[in-house]
């Protein structure tokens, strides 16, 4: 690997971390569109700031741009505070006019500006690498990197010592409030970071990729844990795997670093979709599956337990009277035969003391929904698993 | 003889958008009762508890707590918001929630430890809701998540108790278990202040009672003031239940 490799997949890594914590967050407060809105609308903050500085990597024009997301935010809640129109609407309405603002005034000046719309929405990695920050005269890598590694910095200061009021304020604002932990200035907090990494972000990999790594990584961890500082960890992790590995799919199909990490987002999500182990589409189908025949056993069992007359616990007459398909009752039967449930003598079906014991103690369960009831049993039957 | 006042609310008005949800309200609420707040939806209930916890912020008015603003008074307060109000899929358990009550006691950055630990599993058992501390409280009945809002409340410590609706969606038996704690509460010299909608439990459950539409209606001990004229005054229609002593 080159230098120049090595320093994109570490800016590429660093942006998806920066994005990755405040993305958790806005996921969280079902705030996602909200970074969409942000990211196109610090447009005309990055044009006027390069107006003033004449330098796309000057801290002021960074503070500059992300006033303008924390603008977009205020106008958005402004307008649905009026209660004429809902919060996507909202968002639908002010971020394509303040980024118009910025194409018009990109266009308008287009000779003496040296930024096009293209870059911005898509950004250009690979050429992050060839504008280096000198100091007194000695390189010391590329400007992007510095700022990001320096606003990673600053968010990750942040989350650490803010962890318990973000946590407190997103699940419940009331709470937050009456506790005294302002829920408006850690709401403005949280959309000021977004605006920071979204400015000093863009610039590597564009206003569409900043949305991607905000949102994605932090999706695809919540189907993966119930526990947010897990969450956190695991959306920082998918960021700096699609970064990297979507580094090398562009550099194998030669096509854009920017889309090619947005690709990978996009197959890392829909593989935890389909696989995750309890939220993913497959596990919810296998344990509905397994929970139609569990129910089914309980329920003939059940019907063993209630019943001592042995015209009722003939096999030919529980057919008929539970009402079940031959399949089905065949299948429940040896089921319950393969688990020492029920034992058959002369076609008439007993329950042993394992499955009176069973039976009794799945009924207990259920009733009172209480873990301590069925602790053994958890790991044969997935009804119990919650 | 003269009770200590717990919260004092002054000439509040309180609006959404320039329209007045509150007009007018004075209050006050005795240390040491169990009150209900009765009244119809979009009575101002819940906007009466937010404002006196400066969750809303009132266009008029004011409200002290124990003779002192609220806003120095956070520690002898404790919170129950609706429990539709959150969103019961957020990454955590039901341990971890109970916990979130400690947060007010350590201020701002500092990290909960040991001690807000076993304050928070000492609440759960209260409630009886040990066995579940490390359930994912999406995982968890409506009732078991009320108990948890209510462990939460408990773990403050505090001396003024506000609920808004919790019983709303709960089953006999943690309707039964809530109204014990909240008595138990009472018995400890904490007063409890609890938006109510069920009219024929008022007399069984509370001694106190504010009758609130828009405007208050009265207030004062259940025995006196809990009658059909204040109820009709406060839903408009003629009200009869039967009060049994």
């Amino acid at each position: 690997m080159s230098n120049a490799q090595i320093e994109i997949q570490l800016i590429a890594s660093l942006v998806a971390i920066a994005c990755a914590i405040p993305g958790t967050f806005l996921v969280l407060r079902k705030m996602a569109m909200i970074s969409d809105a942000i990211s196109h609308s610090i447009l005309p903050g990055i044009v006027i700031g390069f107006f003033i500085t004449q330098d796309l990597n000057s801290p002021l024009l960074i503070l500059l741009a992300a006033l303008t997301g924390i603008i977009t935010v205020v106008l958005v809640e402004y307008i649905q505070k009026t209660g004429l129109v809902k919060e996507d609407t909202a968002i639908g309405l002010v971020f394509p006019i303040l980024f118009s603002i910025g194409v018009i005034l990109i266009a308008k000046n287009a000779n003496d500006v040296h930024l096009d719309v293209d870059a911005v929405l898509l950004g250009e990695l690979a050429f992050a690498p060839f504008d280096r920050l000198m100091i007194s005269g000695v390189d010391v890598g590329p400007k992007s990197l510095w700022i990001i590694g320096s606003i990673l910095v600053i968010t990750i200061g942040l989350l650490i010592a803010f962890f318990k009021e973000l946590k407190v304020s997103t699940f419940d604002a009331g709470l937050a409030a009456s506790l005294g932990f302002s829920p408006a200035i850690l709401h403005y907090g949280l959309m000021t970071v977004s605006s920071v990494t979204t400015v000093g972000a863009f610039d590597a990999v564009g206003a569409i990729l900043v949305v991607a790594l905000m949102i994605a990584p932090a999706a695809t961890a919540y189907l993966l844990t119930t526990n947010l500082k897990r969450m956190l960890v695991y959306s920082v992790c998918f960021g700096i795997f699609s970064a990297i590995s979507g580094y090398w799919l562009a550099h194998w199909l030669d096509a854009s670093i920017a889309g090619s990490i947005t690709t990978m987002l996009g197959l890392l999500f829909l593989t935890v979709y389909l696989f995750a182990p309890n939220k993913g589409i497959i596990a919810v189908l296998y344990r509905e599956k397994q929970q139609r025949t569990e129910v089914l056993l309980i329920t003939f069992l059940l019907h063993l337990k209630n019943h001592n007359d042995e015209r009722e616990r003939h096999v030919n007459h529980l057919n008929e009277h539970i009402n079940w398909q031959k399949v089905r009752s065949k299948t429940i039967l040896d089921l319950a035969l393969k688990n020492n449930m029920i034992s058959i003598g002369n076609k008439i079906v007993s329950l042993t003391e394992k499955g009176d014991e069973f039976t009794t103690q799945a009924i207990d369960y259920i009733i009172t929904n209480e873990d301590a009831q069925i602790e053994h049993m958890k790991d044969d039957f997935f009804l119990f698993r919650g | 003889m003269k009770q200590k006042i717990a919260v004092q609310v002054d000439d509040l008005t309180v609006a959404y958008n320039y329209k007045p949800v509150l007009w007018d309200i004075d209050l006050e609420i005795p240390e040491g009762v169990l009150m209900a707040i009765v009244g119809p939806n979009g009575a101002g209930k819940s906007t009466l508890i937010k404002s006196i916890l400066g969750i809303l912020k009132p266009i008029a008015g004011s409200i002290s707590v124990y003779g002192k603003p609220y806003e120095k008074q956070r520690s002898l307060v404790a919170y129950v918001p609706q429990k539709g109000s959150v969103d019961w899929d957020f990454p955590t358990t039901a341990l971890d929630v109970v916990m979130m009550g400690t947060y007010g006691s350590l201020g701002w950055i500092k990290r909960p430890g040991q001690k807000e630990k076993k304050a928070a599993l000492e609440a759960l058992e209260k409630v009886g809701m040990l066995p579940f501390k490390n359930r994912q409280i999406s995982q968890l009945s409506g009732g078991q998540q009320q108990r948890i809002f209510l462990a939460r409340a408990l773990v403050q410590d505090a001396s003024i108790y506000f609920m808004d609706e919790p019983f709303q969606g709960v089953d006999a038996s943690t309707e039964i278990a809530i109204i014990n704690i909240l008595k138990a509460l009472r018995k400890a010299g904490k007063t409890v202040i609890v938006v109510h909608h069920d009219l024929q439990t008022v007399p069984e459950y509370f001694d106190w009672v504010t009758f609130l539409n828009v405007k208050k209606i009265a207030t004062g001990p259940v025995k006196d003031i809990f009658n059909d004229d204040n109820l009709t005054k406060t839903y408009g229609i003629n009200y009869k239940v039967s009060i049994q002593e």
